[in-house]
């Protein structure tokens, strides 16, 4: 029985093991992918852009990977959302949830294979996923009460994030750096008052926290400095003319006295509000747009320090972190909040001058200076110490701390297993499934390190046999070791997330059946395409239209 | 949609325990490749007797030029590792200015050798790890044999700024380079900042003609510029008090667009009169504080001077140089201990800077401007390049800037060391020495660095048209004998204790060379695969 065709031409369309196939086999590509990269012997990718340039980033974070891949695949896109809301929520852990994720849905093909209903599946993941959950909330060790070890949880967890990144040979320096910077947060997840310079030159390890704010900016000619106990106006104003604003207007006069008399006039406009700037009673002025020459001057005069030109950014966290607010008008000086600090000066890092605001009103913010062979290594280590400090500024709320290296996939994979022997049913293969979905993380860790996987994770299985046990994969010696004892620790937040993520992502692409694309938009021809968009909305089709050039 | 699409490999089972790297393999084959081609397009330029190479640029200008950076940086390189040894030069400048080849060179040497322990089968983070180490032992054993230098020790650094010299083109010049360059590094040095060096200080003006022989620096300033004069104007003025301005000495313009009606005949003589007596204005208010030189501003809104004011101004005898950066008004202010002026109600007799001289002079074809003999001049210098002709005078301005780096290195870490390939056969010696006490894979693969090391003294040797296995082999027996400052004399062509040669560089340029060069080609290890993004 021929059927008449429903789509309109080149939209297509694939049905049940066909559309579920395409993707498994998306989804795990995906993962595969970014499985390289994790653990402390993970590898690099370079990523190279196909746009001007051609520019070059090397990279071995999994959300920065993902986020910038050409991706055609349905199912695939669903593991790169799991991956940006992973970076979004805790910073860490974005490669493990999508592998993790990758390795549930490779164990759901097995069984959809032996014809197991997918539902069934779902119901076995969910039931295992809440097992281990509990298998980890039981195993957590929190030391909020005790500053002491509270701390040196903190830097235990640094030590083990950076150890998987380009920072891992200095990394008791940045994770000290990192915790630094998170304990004068007292508590705030706001990572913006935190803020990071990168400045070629130099090595690594020359990295330095500063407790102040340092802005990349020059003071103006022939004024001060150095200021103790400034205040400080931050404004986004125009510092030339107030010009006219309504197109074709022009001065009409008929003589050259007269022209110079409103030249005069723009001037003394100017001073006027450079007056009025300086009756703030204040001794420092940035400004987001530029100064013009006859202001800098009038500020010059006056002993005023001022900086043009701080970036938007530059200028909103200065604005934060020394307690005032931007201004754009000044008619009401008691009315506009100054920011103040204790001293500003100038500051030589490498070849380049900055100036740096210390003793600032808000204690939270500081600023962590990177140094680094080249834009590269620079970019890698601002990224490695963002997720850093995500994590820390999350474990700081939530203290409950695990062990690493493969430790806690251990646990979670035995009570998931003992689960599976319980229950009856189909479901106990689901169940079965899962736990052998977490031991591949440490199979990768393993297998990332060019160790015997195989071996190890026998090994760490039976030693989890015994009650109480801290063994884990000790990568660099290449052997189970007792995690307590090399100071591996995780963040149980971050653990929580990639087990809920991964497993509700592989849900969800268990349940699909049906794969429809929309017919591409036709290049040759715009207005048609427009038309074709146009109809697409009306019928409701979720065509997104994607802009080429 | 014409990005393309992640290719989907099929499905790998999981069952075997064979994992199939070969892909891995090959993108770390392939990046390493592309990394020593590039290396070794620049190893030719290494050492005294290394050759130059001509760079023809798209758009139709030629560079000849000997320094790495500037060789990578004009080559298009699209291989994302090729472009992080690009990278890699570039820093090295930042970092030190000088050895941008040579750390181009020993990361081709230390890739060459990873390959080989790759295909050994080591895995690539156990030869980063051990990579790392022997970089740390490496500054250690170089820190050992450096020898501490004093500031106020002239002649050493002009022997170590020679050194940096020779493999230059201008080397024939390098007994005036040198020496120049050591004072003016020297003489921006602030005494309450012993530590700190900024090259802003220093102004390379270039200009055409003569040779480079008349090089010279300039205890002032000097402007590429010709005063603007109309008849009768001073071109020389003794005993100078100099306005740096920011505003123009024309008709009045105002920011907002303007006419001016002329309505009869008698207007417009009134006009001419007014514009006139505005100029005649500006320039007594100019002249009642005694000033006599105006540096003006460049604007891009309305002219400096117009014919009008020129004429007035020269009968005022005040020296005119118009269209000056803005960019350079700090260093100017700076160095002439002066304030800018931004309007003429400002022009007050205390923002005026003092010279003892302020003269146009011609230099070849050109004029230039010069201030000498500034009363309490900033701590700035200025270094006039002469040549024959373009090619010349760029590459001495690169060649100056490389010197330049080398005394600010000795001023930040006043430690130098022997030159002539005698650190780094002396390191590979000692490192080979450590690994032979090392467990593992680590003492392996530490072997193998040493051995890359040996590179440089290899190319100086090559490059010198001499037998480099020979030479090499003789300087390790030296070097074994416990003369840890033998090094190729590539005048002489033979070894020799190096630092009797004069022949020495700053402590800060091997490390540097060596932390980042290990750096880098770490980083290319860990690389497993190549991602096309958007």
């Amino acid at each position: 029985m021929a059927i008449e065709r429903i789509f309109k031409d080149e939209a297509s369309e694939e049905k049940g093991e066909r559309a579920r196939m395409a993707s498994f086999v998306g989804a795990m590509a995906i993962a595969d992918l970014v499985k390289t990269t994790l653990g402390p012997k993970g590898m690099d990718k370079i990523l190279q852009s196909t746009g001007r340039g051609r520019e070059v980033t090397v990279t071995n974070d999994g959300a920065t990977i993902l986020k910038s891949l050409h991706i055609d695949n349905a199912a695939a896109k669903v593991l790169v959302d799991i991956s940006k809301v992973q970076d979004d929520e805790v910073g860490d852990g974005t490669t493990s949830v999508v592998v993790l994720a990758g390795e549930l849905l490779r164990e759901a093909e097995k069984l959809v294979a032996a014809k197991i209903h997918p539902m069934t599946i779902i119901s076995g993941y969910r039931m295992a996923a809440e097992c281990a959950r509990h298998a980890l909330l039981q195993k957590v060790v929190d030391n909020k009460e005790d500053a002491e070890k509270f701390r040196s949880d903190l830097m235990r967890i640094a030590m083990t994030t950076l150890s998987s990144k380009i920072l891992c040979q200095d990394k008791d320096h940045f994770a000290k750096l990192a915790v630094d910077a998170v304990m004068r947060l007292k508590g705030s997840t706001n990572l913006e008052s935190i803020q990071i310079i990168k400045k070629p030159g130099g090595s690594l390890k020359d990295s330095f926290l500063d407790e102040g704010f340092i802005l990349d900016k020059k003071i103006g000619i022939g004024q001060p400095k150095r200021i103790e106990n400034a205040n400080i106006l931050v404004a986004n104003t125009a510092m030339d003319t107030d010009k006219v604003k309504i197109y074709g207007a022009r001065v009409r006069v008929d003589s050259m006295s007269k022209v110079a008399q409103i030249e005069g006039a723009e001037k003394e406009k100017m001073r006027e509000k450079v007056q009025k700037i300086i009756a703030h009673g204040i001794n420092c002025f940035v400004n987001r747009q530029l100064i013009y020459n006859f202001p800098e001057e009038l500020f010059a005069d006056a002993g005023i320090l001022a900086i043009e030109h701080a970036d938007f950014d530059g200028i909103e966290r200065l604005a934060l972190v020394t307690g005032g607010e931007i201004a754009s008008t000044f008619d009401n000086p008691e009315t506009v909040k100054l920011g103040h600090c204790k001293l500003i000066e100038e500051i030589m890092i490498g070849e380049d001058k900055l100036i740096r605001f210390s003793g600032v009103e808000m204690g939270q913010a500081c600023t962590i200076v990177l140094r680094g062979a080249s834009h590269h290594v620079l970019d890698e280590a601002e990224r490695s110490l963002h997720d850093a400090l995500c994590v820390l500024s999350q474990t700081v709320n939530d203290s409950r701390v695990l062990f690493g290296g493969g430790w806690p996939e251990m646990i979670m994979a035995k009570e998931v297993d003992e689960l599976a022997r319980k229950t009856p049913g189909k479901k106990s293969h689901a169940i079965e499934a899962f736990s052998r979905a977490l031991l591949a993380i440490p199979t990768i860790i393993a297998d990332n390190a060019g160790l015997d996987s195989a071996e190890l994770v026998a090994q760490l299985r039976a030693e989890h046999h015994k009650e109480g046990c801290n063994a884990g994969i000790d990568v660099i010696s290449g052997s189970v070791g007792d995690m307590a004892e090399l100071g591996i620790s995780e963040a149980f937040k971050v653990k929580q997330a990639v087990l809920l993520s991964a497993t509700e992502a592989a849900e969800m692409i268990l349940r699909v059946d049906e794969i429809i694309t929309c017919a591409p938009r036709q290049r040759e021809n715009r207005i048609h395409a427009w038309k074709m968009i146009c109809t697409s909305f009306h019928q409701g089709g979720n065509f997104v239209p994607i802009l080429t050039s | 949609m014409a990005a393309p699409a992640i290719s989907i490999p099929a499905p790998s089972s999981k069952t075997e325990s064979y994992v199939d790297n070969k892909r891995k393999e090959d993108i770390r084959q392939a990046n390493i490749v592309a990394a020593r081609a590039v290396a070794d397009a620049v190893r030719t330029s290494l050492g005294p007797k290394g050759m130059d190479k001509m760079i023809s640029i798209a758009n139709g200008e030629v560079i000849i030029t000997n320094d790495g950076a500037t060789i990578l940086n004009k080559m298009e390189v699209l291989q994302p590792a090729a472009k992080m040894l690009v990278e890699l030069s570039k820093s090295q400048d930042a970092a030190a200015g000088d050895g941008t080849t040579t750390v181009v060179v020993i990361a081709g040497a230390l890739l060459k050798q990873s390959l080989s322990l790759l295909s050994a089968g080591i895995h690539p983070t156990v030869i980063s790890d051990s990579l790392h180490k022997a970089a740390i032992k490496a500054i250690d054993v170089l820190t050992a044999m450096a020898v501490p230098v004093e500031l106020s020790d002239r002649e050493s650094l002009i022997k170590s700024a020679s050194t940096s010299l020779n493999s230059k083109v201008v080397s024939q010049y390098s007994t005036l380079l040198a020496p120049l360059a050591v004072d003016a590094v020297l003489s921006v040095v602030d005494p309450a900042k012993p530590d700190l060096v900024d090259l802003r200080d220093i102004k390379i003006v270039k200009k055409l003609g003569g040779t480079v022989d008349d090089t010279e620096m300039v205890r002032g300033l000097v402007f590429d510029k010709k005063v603007s004069h109309a008849a009768g104007g001073p071109t020389r003025v003794e005993n100078a008090k100099i306005a740096v301005i920011q505003f123009q000495i024309s008709p009045p313009k105002t920011d907002i667009e303007q006419s001016i009606v002329v309505s009869d005949y008698t207007q417009m003589d009134r006009i001419l009169k007014e514009e006139r007596n505005y100029i005649l204005g500006m320039i007594k208010r100019i002249r009642a504080t005694g000033c006599n030189v105006l540096l003006i501003q460049k604007s891009i809104l309305r002219d400096a001077v117009t014919d009008l004011s020129l004429h007035y101004l020269a009968k005022a005898k005040i020296l005119v140089v118009k269209d000056v950066e803005r960019d350079d008004i700090e260093f100017i202010t700076k160095t002439l201990n002066c304030l800018p002026i931004a309007n003429i109600e400002h022009f007050r007799a205390e923002k005026l800077g003092y010279a003892d001289l302020v003269e146009e002079a011609s230099v070849g074809e050109g004029k230039i401007v010069k201030i000498t003999g500034i009363k309490d001049m900033g701590r700035t210098t200025n270094v006039l390049v002469r040549g024959s002709n373009q090619l010349v005078i760029d590459e001495a301005e690169r060649s100056l800037h490389d010197a330049l780096c080398v005394v600010r290195c000795l001023v930040n870490k006043r430690f130098f060391i022997a030159g002539g390939g005698a650190p780094e056969i002396e390191l590979a010696r000692q490192l080979g020495a450590w690994a032979k006490v090392l467990h593992g894979m680590g003492g392996y693969c530490v072997r193998s660095f040493a051995e890359a090391l040996e590179v440089i003294p290899y190319t100086l040797a090559e490059n010198a048209g001499l037998n480099p296995i020979a030479i090499v082999t003789e300087l390790r027996n030296k070097h074994a004998q416990g003369e840890i400052n033998a090094g190729i004399n590539v005048r002489k062509g033979q070894i020799t204790n190096i630092l009797e040669e004069n022949v020495v560089q700053p402590l800060l340029v091997s490390t540097s060379a060596i932390t980042q060069a290990t750096e880098c080609v770490r980083m290319i290890l860990k690389i497993d695969d190549i991602v096309t993004v958007r």
